[in-house]
């Protein structure tokens, strides 16, 4: 249903999105995944006709959106990370004019769809209220509404999660996971297990470019790591302290201090002996050398950070 | 269809919007001032003006197109509304027509509901020129356009309300006080220009006493489509942005 095709978008001198291609089909939920400032908003702007882009093309469903840009943007249900409300209308209101405005001209229809979608969203006890008089979460959630009334084939929903309280934050995630089935669904977030329980693929992001794409576990194969690893010396080390300290083995592809010691991702080849042994050169007391099988933030950190390594 | 949707959705929110209120109460309250204060010197001093109302708001006009039109495209930048306007399926023109056009009418509505004033005229038994009051009527409503239009094309380029109004303000004032310029400078040739390009040139001497002439209209009508296609293209820019 989406399909980006080599999507750049500079701003003067500034790549803010380069060569970015990928897509999203019907009964899939993709995730875009990146720290701030690597250029998820920016690539939804495009997919939206916000922002054009300044090359590539974005196709939804068999719509080009520069040349159909209307029909294009028929299709698409977008939720922008700062939920736009019209607070001086009341909730019912507010959905029948997104409704209308996006093509649902039948009066009997609307209303039966405003109806249905409210208590989807559990909102149908407040239809009569102002928006300026809903909670945050509440507010939240009628965006999600305005995304969805007009059933689209497509769904982006920028960061829906970020602001609500931890049972709305279920409610969102289940109902993101039930859209799956009649659309294509692109959704960005910053938390990692919520992309890990949300999201059939993920598209992770870096400075602009998509540095790799795929479902969890292939993302996982992709690092090809030998495990992550925490190590804790009775000494208190500082990061500093510790990445200088394991600066001469190689293989360690980030290092990040965790509780009283550090969390290590290494590349390809088991270095514990190698830790084991620095450690104890050091005249340092090990008192815990742990490796577990890679998370998702391990393999975000590792595909993230400054080419491939943190380290100095 | 899309454009009166957006005249609606305006509509609804003027009904919970202080300003609106305050607008439309102020409006009426000068107007009846306006009327009473005719109708005295009518008794004494000088004839009824079937033109004293519509020709008050010319004035009017200067402070309240930008507290009308000052929130129209500016709040739905301030609030965040605009990025899902502008990815909705609704075309540019459509928007800002949509916007227009609901203003435009509400002042319609408090402008021809002053109209009663000339009706208790002649309950009065007051003989006037009804023809010269509804010319006057008539290029009060283009000339009450073309403000609004004004005020948009502010609303379109700042996100600050207050900006908005202000800019508004100074140039319609400039615009009421254009033919007033001309009356003063040393050349007629630059006294008719500035006279052919202020508003109350194109309404004073013309609509106001009763004459309807195609220029004026034609001037009217062009303020509009010109601040609205600016407004457009402005609107249209921050996609690029």
């Amino acid at each position: 249903m989406i399909h980006a095709k080599h999507l750049t978008k500079t701003y003067g001198n500034f790549i803010a999105v380069q060569n970015a291609t990928f897509t999203v089909q019907t009964g899939e939920v993709v995730g875009l995944l990146g720290p701030n400032g690597a250029g998820k908003t920016t690539i939804m702007r495009m997919l939206t006709g916000f922002t054009p882009p300044s090359a590539g093309q974005v196709l939804i469903g068999d719509f080009d959106l520069a040349r159909d840009p209307l029909d294009a943007r028929q299709l698409i249900g977008y939720l922008p990370e700062r939920v736009p409300l019209y607070t001086d209308l009341t909730v019912l209101e507010y959905l029948h004019y997104w409704a209308e405005l996006r093509g649902m001209t039948n009066r009997k229809q609307r209303t039966a769809r405003v109806h249905a979608i409210l208590d989807e969203v559990q909102l149908g006890d407040k239809k009569r209220h102002l928006v300026r008089h809903l909670s945050k979460g509440m507010r939240q959630r009628l965006g999600i509404a305005q995304a969805l009334v007009h059933q689209p084939r497509v769904i982006i929903l920028d960061e829906p999660t970020i602001g609500i309280d931890p049972h709305q934050v279920i409610e969102v995630r289940q109902t993101v996971r039930e859209l799956r089935n009649q659309h294509a669904v692109l959704f960005s977030t910053h938390i990692l297990t919520e992309a890990e329980q949300v999201c059939d693929r993920l598209i992770i992001l870096n400075r602009g470019q998509i540095i790799a794409q795929g479902t969890p576990s292939e993302l996982r194969q992709r690092v090809q790591a030998g495990g992550a690893v925490y190590v804790e010396t009775r000494e208190r080390l500082s990061a500093t302290e510790w990445q200088s300290l394991l600066a001469p083995i190689p293989h360690i592809r980030s290092v990040q201090t965790e509780r009283n010691g550090v969390h290590l991702i290494m590349d390809g080849l088991d270095c514990r002996d190698a830790i084991s042994t620095t450690i104890q050169s050091a005249n340092l007391t090990l008192i815990e050398l742990s490796s577990h099988s890679l998370t998702l933030e391990d393999v975000f950190v590792a595909l993230t950070s400054s080419q491939g390594t943190p380290r100095p | 269809m899309t454009v009166l949707t957006v005249i609606k959705r305006e509509f609804l929110s003027y009904r919970t919007s202080l300003i609106f209120y305050v607008v439309a109460g102020a409006f009426l309250f000068l107007a009846a001032i306006s009327f009473y204060a005719d109708l005295t010197l009518s008794l004494t001093v000088k004839p009824i003006r079937p033109d004293a109302i519509p020709s008050f708001f010319a004035l009017g006009m200067i402070f309240f197109a930008p507290v009308m039109t000052m929130r129209t495209l500016a709040e739905e930048k301030r609030e965040g509304t605009m990025e899902l306007l502008l990815t909705a399926p609704i075309t540019d023109t459509a928007l800002v027509l949509g916007k227009f056009m609901s203003i435009w009418l509400y002042f319609t509505a408090l402008l021809f509901s002053t109209l009663t004033y000339q009706y208790i005229l002649l309950g009065f038994g007051q003989t006037q020129d009804m023809g010269q009051a509804m010319t006057a009527y008539m290029g009060m409503w283009l000339y009450g356009g073309a403000s609004l239009a004004v005020g948009m094309l502010y609303s379109a380029t700042t996100e600050n309300q207050i900006v908005a109004a202000f800019l508004c303000s100074t140039t319609l004032l400039f615009l009421y006080l254009g033919n007033l310029v001309g009356e003063v400078v040393p050349s007629l040739e630059l006294a008719l220009i500035l006279n052919e390009l202020s508003f109350q040139g194109h309404y004073a001497n013309t609509f106001a006493l009763g004459v309807v002439r195609l220029e004026d209209i034609v001037y009217f009508v062009g303020v509009i489509a010109i601040a609205l296609f600016i407004s457009i293209r402005l609107v249209q820019g921050q996609r690029v942005n």
